[in-house]
């Protein structure tokens, strides 16, 4: 193949070896290059590559833009010169070499923070529509695109520990559910679409009580009917979230000072079961599936619980005190985790015979305080740390992909928001949204 | 008679006896009589061995004296042989008689020959009258009896006395002790060595030829020589052929050649190691002197050489610094000059020899990681705080006290900027802020978790806060406890040591003393609390001699220690009495710190040291630590994992591994497993509070430089 090539090592071109690559991909057309072979030099990293394909798709499509992109070779990421990627991972040269190309995983846009009057503790995005956040000035905020703020959750009367949208499909009002210090859950009840030029305030339609301590975090189940919590109380409680047929629903008398809007009768609810197993602080709990749901607590393990059985099926003892947990990647069944350390560790669950980490990643310097998988891609999920920094991973390398450093302070909190978005927010008191990642 | 008693002196001169009996038969033919002259001669020459030879010489000149005599007379007159031999014979004899006592006296070598014997029994074994009383029969029958015997004790004495007693011989055959002479012993002792038994004889003496014959008219034979003298010798060669064909088939090996390993001596070695093998007062070798390199060569390489400069600097140089030798160049060995300072230098290293002191250092050889204590590996005592990962700011003046609340959600702490902060353990989060208005002494926070509520000392104050954590109903209770009617009755006893108010401002109690509460203790169960002030005055008063230091409550038991500057009493607070007496052996003591099981304290100093105490096994410290080189200003323990720590003013704290087993027989285990650092010196001090989280192995240490970092494992 006769092409001429410009490649920034252009001029150690000659003195460095060349090895016969193949790129393909699974891209559509238009980022598609011919499936020939052609001989590169071996002294190029993913800048190189990445430029190689560029000039070869301009090659084709003369209006084509460069975009960044990223190689997997036999399913991991170049992230050295490819001779050195060669020589560690024992791949011949001599063959010709397949590489696969991927769009580049990496925020293109910071938007404007969102700023709150004290530290974001929790944030939510896995509604497309909004952003869900709890601060620690006892209110929960729902975010606009554009940083705009629509709804005000007014009624906690200690810090908002942990936020969550409980899905409810098809509904025109979006049920949410928050955590909070004051030992309580409230469930609210909200129109999203609604369009208001300055952010309402409502209340919440459910007060749930029983906790002993502060409450730390709150998940919902995939139907929506019941959330569950856990607690410094070293309990995990399961509540329903339907605001009629609870039993024992009571009527609040109490009223509130301050705002004049119309006084909607408050609901209480218990608990209705109670998972008890933990011996400290239950830090972080998930429901991804109907009946089991995931703990991570500071008694440096994580449980699995059977819903209906109301017992732990198993647990991982990691040794260190875990903030955040999450469940995600290959068939949706790893185990991410991170906490009073740097290490953000993925176990494999379905590994008989291990309780060892499959993964372990540790470019943060501080605790971890929150994690998320991507919910579409099996390989990408984000870290938040106490060091201010929220790293964007991929399991196919053990270095960060990209690294976002808009916090200021501790990063408390991050999601996803519409597949593209990182959220987080912090100790700086701004969520900060860093749009433009592009994961097919 | 006489010819008996003699007896052996006719032994030794039988010989003598058998040549005179020769000499007289003359009347024989003379060739047979010269060749057995010849023969007696050689047999006497062979049979003298034990003669001292210049006896047996002499005896030999005589013999050949006569002989030559009789030769001559035989020869001249030959008709009167046998008058001639019958006067010889009796000239002989009287000759013989005369010097036969005379000789046997000279001629015998033993002491028995010179004193006359004087046993009478006769020639009889001595063994046939072994076990009698007597030894023998005399000449005329009578039986003569043996001497009486010492006993063996009492010739033991007498030997120990007398001086000369190893000289002394029991002599059997004459039964009498005989006392060695000198010569005698000296004899003996020459017998010992196996030499000749005359120092004056000399064993190895020129070889006299007596009979030189060549020039003597007639040769002592005149017989041909015979035939065998000039042929090889049959048996010779038939014992070669033997041997030669012994060595082809083997049976005589030769010995093969011993390869000898070449000796060499290191000349210019250190002589040191040949001096040691020996085991006796060693010698010790002079230094050697150094021994000349290529500089002092009277042609050296150009680089040893020094140059313009380099001289010019040496004179810059004090003169016991300069070198001794500037090597020069010549063009040859002839042109060396002679060394000026040979004399003065050989004159110095004679008085370094004569006047340098020499000492064989001995030097142990001990690996010094063996002299460590064997203590397990720290990866083995997992976990323990190491890094820092957390810090909580916000205070404006020195943080001086730390306390965490049961849970481990939050923890509060006290600065000298008068305020108490409570702060939120995970997030770092200052939830409140309580101002009190002077600086803080110290904060406890209530152990029970459903009483949060919060004593503080402030000058002579201390406060009991609400935290306002927990919920409503919580809050209610604590409201409810927290509520004192101001103008309480005095109640007798209380009110002279401290008054109950109610805090304006907070929310909470005040207790007023009448000095300075320097620090605040609650019970285990969280009703009861305990105050240290300036002046003794506590709840329970007990008598102390000296300033109160610390304080601690017995986790388990209703025991109660208070630690003065030396010493820590145990109180029994039921009975209220002194139970035990600690002596810390410290000068002041700063801080005590009490074992979750109680049965242990450890007990930090002003001079940095770090006592622990075991109190079942003394009252005297069971190990004192040294490793702040600055004061201690607190010591923990851990609720629950074997870990103490012990902060300081040099800005670091210590972590240590303090396992105590339930098996008595087994001493705690105490290894050093960390030092912390981060905080910055302020005003001199350093860390002034440390407290371990009450769950997780983390350490808060609070500084004075306004900081309190949360050190993780």
């Amino acid at each position: 193949m006769d092409m001429n090539i410009e490649t920034p090592e252009d001029q150690n071109e000659e003195n460095s070896r060349r090895v016969q690559v193949r790129f393909k991909t699974k891209l559509k057309p238009p980022q598609k290059v011919p499936s020939n072979s052609i001989a590169i030099p071996s002294n190029l990293t993913r800048f190189g590559l990445s430029s190689v394909v560029n000039n070869l798709l301009q090659a084709v499509n003369p209006e084509w833009k460069s975009e960044p992109f990223d190689f997997l070779i036999n399913g991991e990421l170049v992230r050295m010169s490819l001779e050195q990627f060669l020589l560690a991972k024992g791949i011949s040269a001599e063959k010709v070499l397949e590489i696969e190309y991927i769009k580049a995983v990496a925020p293109q846009k910071e938007e404007e923070p969102s700023l709150h009057d004290d530290w974001v503790s929790a944030v939510d995005g896995s509604n497309p529509g909004f952003i869900l956040t709890g601060c620690y000035d006892n209110l929960g905020r729902v975010w606009k695109a554009g940083g705009v703020c629509t709804h005000i959750l007014e009624g906690h009367c200690g810090a908002v520990s942990s936020v969550n949208i409980i899905k409810s499909d098809g509904l025109k009002y979006v049920t949410v559910a928050t955590a909070s210090k004051d030992q309580t859950l409230r469930l609210w009840k909200f129109d999203a679409e609604e369009l208001v030029n300055h952010p309402k305030k409502i209340r919440s339609f459910k007060i749930l009580r029983g906790h002993k301590a502060s409450v730390h975090s709150i998940a919902a189940e995939t139907s929506g009917n019941m959330v569950c919590s856990g607690s410094w109380d070293c309990t995990i409680s399961l509540w329903r979230t339907n605001d009629s047929d609870a039993a024992g629903n009571q009527v609040s008398i109490k009223k509130r000072k301050g705002n004049n809007q119309v006084e909607e009768p408050q609901l209480e609810g218990e608990a209705i079961s109670t998972l008890v197993g933990h011996t400290q602080c239950v830090s972080s709990v998930v429901w991804p599936q109907q009946e089991t749901i995931y703990s991570a607590s500071w008694d440096h393990s994580v449980r699995t619980w059977d819903v209906e059985m109301g017992k732990d099926l198993s647990d991982i003892f990691c040794g260190k005190a875990l903030n955040c947990i999450d469940i995600g990647g290959e068939g949706s069944a790893l185990i991410a985790a991170g906490g009073s350390d740097p290490i953000l560790r993925i176990w494999d669950p379905r590994k008989p015979g291990t309780s060892a980490p499959v993964f372990q990643f540790s470019s943060h310097n501080s605790w971890i305080s929150a994690c998320k998988w991507h919910n579409k891609s099996w390989f990408h999920l984000i870290s938040a740390s106490y060091d201010g920094k929220v790293m964007l991973w991929d399991l196919r390398t053990a270095w960060p992909l990209s690294v976002i450093d808009s916090h200021k302070d501790k990063v408390l909190c991050a999601d996803w928001w519409r597949g593209d978005s990182v959220i987080s927010g912090g100790v700086d008191s701004k969520l900060c949204v860093s749009s433009g990642v592009s994961i097919q | 008679m006489r010819e008996r008693k003699k007896s052996s002196a006719v032994e030794v001169s039988s010989v003598k006896k058998k040549k005179e009996k020769k000499t007289k038969d003359n009347n024989e033919p003379r060739e047979q009589k010269e060749k057995e002259e010849s023969q007696s001669i050689m047999k006497q020459q062979k049979n003298t061995t034990s003669r001292s030879k210049k006896e047996k010489q002499r005896k030999a000149t005589e013999d050949y004296q006569s002989l030559r005599e009789s030769e001559l007379s035989g020869d001249e007159v030959h008709g009167t042989d046998r008058d001639v031999d019958n006067a010889d014979d009796h000239h002989e004899e009287d000759q013989s008689d005369g010097s036969e006592g005379h000789r046997g006296v000279e001629e015998s070598d033993s002491s028995e020959d010179e004193v006359a014997p004087r046993n009478t029994i006769g020639d009889v074994p001595l063994e046939w009258y072994k076990d009698e009383k007597h030894i023998g029969y005399d000449i005329s029958g009578k039986k003569i009896t043996k001497k009486e015997r010492q006993d063996k004790l009492a010739s033991f004495l007498a030997n120990v006395d007398d001086p000369k007693s190893w000289r002394k011989i029991y002599d059997e055959y004459n039964d009498e002790e005989v006392e060695l002479t000198k010569e005698e012993i000296r004899l003996v002792q020459r017998l010992l060595k196996g030499k000749a038994p005359h120092a004056d004889f000399d064993q190895y003496a020129d070889y006299v030829d007596w009979f030189k014959y060549d020039d003597a008219l007639h040769p002592l034979s005149n017989a041909p020589e015979p035939k065998r003298r000039f042929i090889p010798s049959k048996w010779e060669s038939k014992k070669v052929v033997q041997y030669v064909r012994a060595i082809r088939k083997g049976l005589i090996k030769f010995d093969e050649p011993k390869e000898e390993e070449p000796k060499f001596y290191l000349l210019w070695g250190d002589d040191s190691s040949a001096a040691e093998k020996a085991n006796h007062l060693a010698y010790i070798p002079a230094p050697k002197p150094k021994l000349p390199g290529h500089e002092e060569s009277y042609n050296p390489s150009l680089e040893y050489i020094p140059t313009r400069e380099e001289l010019n600097s040496y004179q810059l140089m004090y003169e016991e610094d300069r070198p001794k030798f500037i090597p020069r160049r010549f063009t040859s060995l002839r042109s060396v000059p002679a060394y000026e300072n040979a004399v003065k230098d050989s004159f110095e290293r004679c008085m370094d020899l004569y006047l340098c002191p020499r000492v064989r250092k001995k030097r142990v050889n001990i690996d010094p990681e063996t002299l460590k204590p064997k203590l397990p590996s720290r990866k083995d005592l997992k976990p323990y705080p190491v890094a820092c990962y957390l810090e909580y700011k916000g205070h404006k003046g020195a943080v001086v006290s730390i306390s965490t609340e049961a849970s481990g959600q939050w923890f509060a702490s006290g600065s000298t900027d008068g305020t108490v902060r409570i702060w939120e353990v995970e997030s770092g989060r200052c939830l409140r802020v309580l101002e009190i208005g002077e600086a803080i002494q110290y904060v406890a926070w209530n152990p029970l978790p459903e009483l949060p509520v919060l004593a503080v000392s402030a000058g002579q104050d201390v406060l009991i806060l609400n935290t306002g954590l927990g919920n409503e109903e919580e809050q209610r209770r604590v409201k409810d406890l927290l509520h004192v009617e101001t103008p309480t009755a005095p109640d007798d006893n209380m009110a002279s040591i401290v008054s109950w108010l109610q805090h304006d401002k907070l929310d909470g109690i005040r207790l007023r003393h009448f000095k300075m509460v320097s620090s605040v203790e609650w019970h285990r169960r969280g009703d009861y609390l305990s105050t240290l002030s300036k002046k003794l005055s506590h709840r329970i008063p007990f008598k102390l001699h000296g300033l109160p230091v610390s304080s601690v409550f017995h986790p388990t038991r209703s025991i109660f220690f208070v630690s003065t500057k030396k010493n820590i009493r145990v109180y029994d607070l039921l009975k209220q009495r002194l139970i035990k007496k600690l002596e810390t052996g410290l000068k002041e003591v700063s801080s005590i710190a009490i074992h979750p099981a109680g049965d242990n304290l450890i007990v930090g100093s002003r001079e940095g040291k770090l006592c622990w105490f075991d109190m079942d096994l003394s009252s005297k410290p069971y190990r004192v630590l040294k490793c702040h080189p600055k004061d201690i200003t607190n010591v923990a323990f851990h609720r629950s994992y074997p870990l103490f720590a012990s902060c300081s003013d040099d800005c670091t704290a210590y972590v240590f591994h303090g396992m105590v087993y339930s098996d008595l027989n087994q001493n705690p285990l105490i290894v050093p497993l960390e030092i912390l650092r981060g905080h910055t010196s302020s005003n001199g001090r350093g860390v002034m509070d440390c407290k371990f989280h009450p769950r997780q192995p983390w350490l808060f240490t609070a500084g004075a430089d306004s900081v309190i970092r949360l050190y993780c494992h």
